[in-house]
């Protein structure tokens, strides 16, 4: 388990640097955390259209969604998915959406 | 409540029961092999080196001697004469709390069961084998890390363990037949579900539909040069992954399993071809029918045998040249040094891309990723995974590749983590990505 | 008959009785039935397993301890060396000093692995005391065995040294004696039904 400071609150992150309470997230914790976590400076639209998909997903479903249904709903195209998050859908667009850690091999 | 408190709230609540229990299931994993080995360890300390954890961080405990002290040593008071009169003597030790805790941290928190101390052993111990039996124990006394069990959990409830709905996985499916469909411009290129009396069954890992699709296109791509006759079940058995392999619980990897020979009997298919991943290949190909104690009335292969044939028997033509960049190997433990797949994807390789070079050491003696053994869905060890894995960083280094090919989707997701912890600027791709960009007509 | 070599004769009664029970013991255990098809065979793996398998190059971990390994062959060459010359001593067939040479050698082999289990931490830190025991034992037998060459009135001690070695020998790790061969069989039946060993490239 790791703490990050964020604006003066403290961010606790589970040890694969998932939020460990998913009902923190705000867009602000994700922009922070894809500069901290992924090293992304600037969200484009892109990758906002994807993260906030995948935050509506989870909390609707309480589960990620399949990359299918960001592709398709969002208009992405699947190989534009990994470049606009380098550590994949799982471990890059689902931990900047505020998710738990999927179970499995990802 | 962090994993490690976890972990003491459940060895505080361990009765005397629980600890007769473990000893019970360790006992049972048991055979005279294992029996043979528990009497063999000379204490000599060569096989330290040889394990990645120590490697990268050379302490006692990381010495796969020591993992196995601590198995052994149980044993010792449980088991032998020599334990019960004279426990100081022979270092033997009764189970209880606290070797309950280091059993935990030798089996599930310092060895991913690669098998590479096995190799370098003196004595010729197969120390994997007694790690497996006390992870059994250790489940039989609530002590499986509880995100690992999640896992398993999901597979046995969902039939696959990302809880990937029928709905989602046929229309991942159908939406990757599209995608194939546009990329060979050939409208009749399939990914065919549920075809009746298909010759292979396909499977995959769970991780390809939901995160990863582009590595089942590139399989179906292969199949679809080779005018392969295959076919995916869009009911359960579809996925090739099986932590039950890694739990040690053999009931339910058993029950995993059967999902794959119900599938087989359901469809007719005469050759179960399992995905580009160690475990799942280790688990259908060889452990599965000890867990279910009978052989399979079909065969069992990895598409690399597959794609090693297609390009033997001419069915489908590659082009190095579309492949110019500098590709190395890794070869997941379970499908090479437990698996016995060694030479397919090298030869695939060889064809498919201009620049191959081995790493060092590889083949049977290479080093794991450090992903095995069920790491990557063990959080609370996920420090030492990573730091462990920077023997294979190393690896990749000496090669100066800029593409790392490996046929397992689990080596893939912790190289990828190396990746970025190392910053090793690779790509990392599965054998049949590149076959099916080097495919020519 | 001599007190001494009796005694030796039922020590050895002893050490292979009890060894022949600690074997059974573990037989016990029953056998793995397997359901799987083999992909290689696993004869030629128990094959190289006992062959190749144990030649130097076959193992990183005799490569990156050529020393360790070395003061492990003199080792048990001169225990060996000690056995033949016990064999000889009570066949009445005197001592040969080459032996002894050989037995010396090896003792000084044991006493490198004892310094090194003393002093390395890690080493001592997988080590119980019946580490130590046998290898003082078995590093004593061969040492006298190669100073009665030279000195035959070492005789009895070395024959009193033999009795404890013997005595002890199944109830510690010395039982690797026995224990190494099956260990070694299973070892290549394993790989070997796997296809893994003997290596391909
Ligand atoms: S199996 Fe692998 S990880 Fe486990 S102790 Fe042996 S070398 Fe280390
Ligand atoms: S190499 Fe084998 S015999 Fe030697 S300490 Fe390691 S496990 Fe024991």
């Amino acid at each position: 388990m790791s703490v990050l400071d964020f604006n003066g609150t403290q961010v606790q992150l589970n040890e694969e640097g998932f939020l460990v309470e998913p009902s923190i997230w705000t867009e602000e914790l994700a922009a922070f955390l894809a500069l901290k976590e992924e090293g992304l400076e600037q969200l484009t639209e892109d990758h906002w259209s994807v993260i906030r998909f995948i935050r509506g997903h989870f909390l609707e479903n309480d589960s990620a969604p399949m990359v299918r249904a960001m592709c398709k709903t969002t208009g992405v195209p699947l190989k534009r998915i990994y470049e606009l998050f380098p550590s994949g859908p799982a471990k890059g667009a689902c931990k900047l959406a505020g998710l738990p850690k999927p179970d499995g091999c990802v | 409540m962090s994993d490690v408190d976890e972990l003491e709230t459940r060895l505080e609540a361990l009765t005397e029961a629980d600890f007769q229990r473990g000893l019970e299931v360790f006992r049972s994993k048991l055979k005279e092999a294992e029996a043979a080995f528990l009497n063999a360890c000379v204490h000599c300390g060569l096989c330290a080196e040889s394990c990645h954890y120590y490697r990268m961080d050379p302490v006692l405990e990381n010495i796969p001697a020591a993992k196995l002290e601590t198995i052994a040593a149980v044993f010792k008071r449980h088991f032998t004469t020599m334990g019960k009169v004279a426990p100081g003597l022979v270092g033997a030790r009764s189970m209880d709390k606290d070797m309950a805790r280091a059993w935990v941290d030798a089996v599930f928190g310092r060895c991913s069961l690669c098998g590479r101390c096995s190799l370098n052993c003196t004595v010729g111990i197969l120390l994997p084998r007694l790690f497996r039996a006390a992870r059994a124990a250790l489940g039989a006394m609530g002590l499986t890390p509880p995100d690992l069990q999640a896992t398993v959990d999901t597979a046995l409830k969902h039939g696959n363990n990302m809880a990937i709905t029928r709905e989602d996985w046929v229309e991942t499916v159908q939406w990757i037949e599209e995608e194939l469909q546009m990329e060979t411009g050939d409208p009749e290129a399939r990914l065919p579900l549920d075809k009746h009396g298909a010759k292979i069954l396909f499977t995959v890992n769970p991780r390809e539909p939901k995160f990863f699709p582009l590595s089942l296109q590139a399989s179906a791509k292969v199949f679809w040069a080779a005018k392969e006759d295959w076919t995916l079940t869009a009911d359960h058995g579809w996925d090739l992954t099986n932590y039950g392999l890694f739990n040690c619980k053999d009931e339910e990897a058993g029950l995993i399993t059967q999902n794959l020979v119900d599938a087989m009997a359901r469809l007719g298919c005469e050759t179960l071809v399992i995905g580009e991943c160690g475990h799942g290949f280790a688990s259908a190909r060889w452990e599965g029918e000890e867990w279910l104690k009978q052989g399979f009335p079909f065969k069992v292969m990895s598409i690399l045998e597959l794609m090693d044939e297609y390009l033997r028997d001419g069915r489908i033509k590659v082009d190095p040249a579309k492949h110019p960049k500098k590709v190395t190997l890794h070869d997941p433990c379970n499908l090479v040094r437990h698996g016995g797949i060694c030479e397919a994807q090298r030869r695939v390789l060889r064809a498919s891309a201009a620049d191959f070079v081995e790493m060092t050491p590889n083949r049977e003696h290479n080093f794991c990723c450090g992903g095995g053994g069920g790491q990557l869905a063990m959080g609370r060890y996920k420090a030492r995974r990573l730091n462990s894995g920077g023997m294979k960083a190393q690896q990749i280094r000496d090669t100066a590749a800029e593409v790392v090919v490996t046929p397992c989707h689990n080596c893939v997701d912790q190289l990828g983590e190396l990746n970025k912890e190392y910053k090793l600027k690779v790509q990392i791709k599965t054998v049949a990505e590149i076959v099916a960009d080097a495919l020519v007509p | 008959m001599n007190p001494l070599l009796a005694g030796v004769m039922l020590a050895t009664i002893w050490c292979a009785g009890a060894l022949v029970v600690l074997y059974m013991r573990t037989k016990a255990f029953g056998v793995r039935q397997l359901h799987s098809r083999p992909a290689g065979d696993a004869r030629a793996g128990v094959r190289y397993a006992f062959t190749q398998g144990m030649a130097p190059q076959a193992k990183e971990s005799v490569r990156m301890n050529p020393l360790s390994y070395l003061a492990g062959m003199l080792y048990h060459t001169g225990i060996f060396a000690g056995l033949a010359l016990l064999g000889l001593k009570l066949s009445g067939l005197g001592t040969p000093r080459v032996l002894g040479i050989v037995a010396l050698l090896g003792a000084t082999g044991g006493i490198a692995l004892l310094g090194k289990r003393m002093f390395k931490a890690h080493l001592r830190g997988i080590s119980c005391p019946d580490d130590f025991v046998s290898n003082l034992l078995a590093t004593g037998f061969a040492a006298l065995a190669g100073i009665t060459c030279f000195l035959p009135s070492f005789a009895s001690l070395w024959l009193i040294e033999t009795i404890a070695l013997l005595i002890y020998a199944p109830l510690g790790k010395i039982r690797h004696c026995l224990f190494f061969f099956p260990t070694r069989y299973h070892f290549g039946a394993f790989f070997g039904r796997r296809g893994v060993l003997p290596p391909t490239a």
